[in-house]
């Protein structure tokens, strides 16, 4: 019986979420027959299942709903106002029943028989007794899904803590796969043992997506509730507001649904309560009079979007300003070169509110600082655009799980820490391009692009070792999380890794350095730094330096819209510019560790091939180093050769296209000099899919190609070629599909059973019958047909 | 109901476990160390995807350090729902406790006053018996001394 009571209230829930947003809808258009039959099926179904399980008051609310909406649905009486807000009423009660019934409390029965009362047609007030709870007998409790619609896809219920350790099985298994594969490497390897075991890291690897999906949950769980809650405060306030939601189909880690649940709900009261106006002011405006909440979530690389646009009256940055001068937060000479957007961020700082009037919804300026505060604790941003008399928009960034962050991994010492990926504002690199430090006293400056920074030694805050060197190795720029910034000297930068972060013991905790711990692969552990407390321990005091910063050197560094892109030198001279985000870090490598080969340029970095872009002129060969980005997607990293970096830049106006698509985005103006922007997406969709595909991720079928003969050239000096290029070979009478197939052209193959045949001649000059042959020892074009079949294949 | 015990040597003693809070006894690797940590604790090593905060057993009690011990085993045991690397000098045996646990009615010095249960009765003798999270614990300054 508990296990029925448990389901009763567990499927309860299910459907009181995804009914208040149809309830909104079906008041907005009452002659919606879907939503009011799917609000009809959900009273009906508590109903009966009360009856089973001996709940009378339940029942008899549940009961007096289904009879007033049996009602509109005979087409009796017509869906009022009246009518919605006593429906909506009574479920509002049948979930906090639930909820009591849950916590085992006894919910208190006042008021059951005003909300049954209040169904009642409103010209009709004597004849409540229509209402009056009739208790059915228990027979009524028929097959609830008989009334349900047919679900699209067949789902149980699992205790979550039952899917953690699946979870923790499944990152067993990839350890223990790592570890095997190492030893594996290690023994002369065997060709019958390497085969099930690609097939078995395959599996593993599918196992493991599969595991990652249970922790993820539609933002339509956190979507559904909020059509009823602009209902509820717009009609509170007296305002119009109609909710536009998009992208609820966005999957996000259950655990990141409930963290931004607060913070999410606080935005859209305040976009309601300050942002738009009311139906007067709107025509005044020349608005419509209903106002548009938009709210959209979108995945961005592993990052969720979520957009809260309103058309209300934006926000007055320079009251902003005012308040926060009064207040004392900024003085006035910094507010009055504040650009639009920082006067807009100050809705972020602590106690200050832009409403005129304190109302009951939004209270008083507590709450975006808490906002954001909250977002950012979950490694997530918040950013705010705002048009005054247009309105406002406010976007959430946050990572796609909570336990995996993207983070950098530094060196120190010998030993590797990681550093939160969001936290990393730039890395420094430092050559040629002198940065300029400063010893003042024991502490030192540094001069990163005109600004500086105070510099800590990871070494020394870790160790308690002064460093010897003026000059650090690396020198990356971090961000807290008021927006501040420092600069940190590390010895070594590695790679850009997604990691899996573990909370550490509570002892550890309490150094105030770390934020947790995280395996590599090889299943060791490392320490994920906690920047925070590093600047703290380090002595930073930051308040109000920032701004001072600014004020001092406004013209350099007021922070500018648009998006960060780094400026360098192409090998070819050309001034380029690529965009920040995709820059993973700066590598030097010796010239001898690009490969110019069939496959395409190549670069060896720390025992890793990386394909390599960037390349169309020769770097020096007299050159001891040369440079290069490494861009990552994510996923996978290329690398893209540079003669120097010259500086970072904002991209602000527009790009001029090319002529032809290709690796250059666009011309922009930087600087007031011309600058190609490159296209990532060119770079990656070329590089990433002619590169072999590792095992385990080999995107879709393997090409499969047939040579025609067992001609011993073909055979012996085609087949590794083919091979290389990723093909499967088989042979000409091999049943079976071949992608393209290889024929000798003086050999004629009666038919051949391929989409495409490459015909090889012995000349090297073409003869009169044999267009569109290939040489034969013209390897580049045997390489460029084969990329080519394989190109159009995957297309 | 018989307790089982783990018995091991620490300090040049040996001392006891309760068996029921040790999860297992691993071998130890040298564990990755955490630069400002309270000076118990060793560092930090892995079992399977778990990570194991590895506890200096003889520096959590401070008792001096023995000389020729390897310190290569250790017992693994959950503490509010951290996984902790117990290292101790040695790992012998797991007894039958033959007695209740009784107090000691004696002053015990450096960390061992703090983290003895009590003595139990086994068919090798009398055992101190130590309480786990008190060797988590580490000493009462630990948070205050960093390995500066």
């Amino acid at each position: 019986m508990d296990d029925l009571l448990a389901e009763f209230i567990a499927e309860s829930r299910e459907m009181l979420e995804t009914l208040g947003g149809e309830i909104v809808a079906w008041e907005a258009d009452p002659a919606d027959r879907v939503r009011l039959d799917s609000i009809f099926r959900f009273v009906h179904t508590v109903k009966g299942n009360c009856g089973f399980f001996d709940l009378p008051r339940l029942e008899a609310l549940s009961h007096a709903a289904e009879d007033a909406l049996a009602d509109v649905r005979a087409g009796r009486r017509q869906a009022d106002a009246g009518l919605v807000s006593a429906v909506l009423a009574i479920i509002d009660r049948i979930s906090d029943m639930v909820e009591a019934l849950d916590g085992g409390e006894i919910f208190s029965e006042d008021g059951d028989e005003r909300l049954i009362a209040a169904l009642a047609p409103a010209d009709e007030d004597e004849a409540a007794e229509i209402a009056i709870p009739v208790v059915a007998s228990g027979s009524v409790a028929a097959n609830p899904s008989l009334h349900r619609p047919a679900p699209a896809q067949r789902s149980i219920r699992l205790p979550v803590e039952l899917l953690d350790r699946v979870m923790s099985g499944v990152s067993d298994m990839v350890l223990a796969r790592n570890d095997l594969a190492r030893r594996l490497r290690e023994v002369p390897t065997d060709a019958s043992i390497e085969g099930p075991f690609e097939r078995l890291s395959g599996i593993i690897a599918e196992v493991r997506d599969a595991m990652t999906r249970t922790r993820m949950q539609r933002i339509e769980t956190l979507f559904v509730a909020l059509p009823r809650l602009v209902r509820d405060l717009s009609g509170e306030l007296g305002k119009q507001v109609m909710v536009d939601i998009d992208g609820a189909d966005v999957e996000l880690d259950r655990e990141m649904i409930e963290t931004i649940r607060d913070p999410l709900t606080h935005i859209i009261r305040n976009a309601i309560d300050h942002g738009i106006e009311s139906p007067a002011a709107r025509l005044a405006a020349g608005k419509r009079e209903i106002g548009l909440l938009t709210l959209s979530a979108r995945q961005s690389g592993n990052q969720i979007m979520i957009d809260v646009v309103d058309d209300g009256r934006g926000i007055d940055g320079q009251r902003l300003v005012d308040k926060a001068v009064a207040a004392g937060l900024i003085d006035a000479a910094d507010g009055a070169r504040m650009s639009q957007r920082e006067r807009c961020d100050l809705i972020f700082e602590a106690g200050l509110s832009t409403a005129e009037e304190i109302t009951a919804i939004s209270g008083r300026g507590v709450g975006m600082d808490v906002v954001r505060a909250n977002i950012e604790r979950v490694g997530g941003a918040v950013e705010l655009d705002s048009i005054p008399g247009q309105g406002t928009r406010l976007t959430i960034r946050v990572p796609l799980t909570l336990s995996i962050i993207p983070a950098l991994t530094v060196g120190i010492a010998g030993q590797r820490f990681a550093i939160p990926r969001s936290a990393v504002e730039e890395i420094v690199y430092i050559g040629k391009d002198a940065i300029e430090f400063s010893r003042l006293g024991s502490a030192t400056l540094a001069k990163v692009r005109d600004r500086r920074l105070p510099c800590l030694w990871l070494e020394q805050i870790l160790h308690g070792m002064t460093p010897e060197r003026a000059r650090p190795a690396r020198l990356m720029v971090l961000r807290l999380a008021g927006c501040e910034l420092f600069a940190l000297a590390v010895d070594e930068l590695h790679d850009h890794e997604e990691l899996v972060v573990k909370p550490i013991a509570p002892a550890l905790m309490a150094t105030g350095l770390y934020a947790g711990t995280t395996l590599t692969d090889d299943g060791s552990p490392i320490l994920l730094l906690d920047v925070g407390g590093i600047a703290r321990i380090g002595g930073l005091t930051f308040e109000g330096q920032d701004r001072a910063a600014r004020s001092a050197e406004p013209a350099s560094t007021a922070v500018p819209a648009g998006e960060e892109v780094m400026l360098f030198t192409g090998l070819d001279g050309k001034r380029r510019a690529i965009r920040m985000a995709v820059v993973g870090r700066i590598d030097e490598v010796a010239p001898d560790a690009l490969q110019f080969g069939a496959v395409g340029p190549r670069v060896v970095i720390d025992d890793r091939l990386f394909p390599l872009a960037g390349v169309a002129t020769l770097p020096d060969p007299t050159a001891d180093k040369v440079r290069l980005f490494r861009l990552t997607d994510g996923r996978h990293e290329i690398a893209y050769a540079l003669r120097e970096v010259i500086d970072i830049r904002n991209l602000e106006g527009g790009l001029v296209p090319p002529a032809v698509p290709g690796e250059i985005e666009g011309l922009a103006l930087i600087d007031g000099e011309p600058a190609e922007v490159v296209d990532p997406h060119w770079l990656f969709a070329r590089n990433i899919r002619e590169g072999a595909a590792g095992p385990g991720e080999s995107a879709g079928r393997q090409p499969v190609c047939r040579l025609v003969s067992d001609d011993p050239w073909l055979q012996s000096f085609l087949r590794p070629l083919a091979e290389a290029a990723g093909y499967r070979i088989i042979g000409a009478t091999d049943a079976g599909q071949a992608d393209i197939a290889i024929a000798m052209e003086d050999a004629e193959p009666a038919e051949v059973a391929a989409a495409e045949l490459i015909r090889l001649r012995a000349a090297p000059e073409p003869g009169p019958e044999s267009a569109g042959s290939v040489y034969r020892y013209d390897r580049e074009g045997l390489v460029a047909a084969f990329s080519a079949a394989r190109r159009r294949l995957a297309s | 109901m018989t307790d089982l015990l783990l018995v091991a040597s620490l300090g040049g003693r040996r001392v006891a476990l309760r068996a029921a809070e040790i999860q297992s006894v691993i071998e130890l690797d040298a564990p990755t160390p955490v630069p400002g940590a309270p000076r118990h604790i060793a560092g930090l090593s892995a079992l399977r995807s778990r990570v194991l905060t590895v506890i200096d057993a003889g520096k959590a009690l401070d008792l001096p350090d023995v000389a020729g011990t390897h310190r290569r085993h250790a017992a693994v045991a959950e503490v509010e729902g951290h996984l902790y690397a117990l290292q101790l000098d040695g790992v012998e045996d797991v007894v039958e406790a033959l007695s209740d646990c009784t107090p000691l009615r004696m002053k015990l010095e450096h960390g061992w006053a703090r983290a003895a249960l009590g003595m139990i009765e086994t068919a090798d003798g009398p055992l101190l018996v130590l309480d786990v999270g008190e060797i988590v614990a580490g000493p009462n300054d630990a948070a205050a001394v960093k390995a500066a």
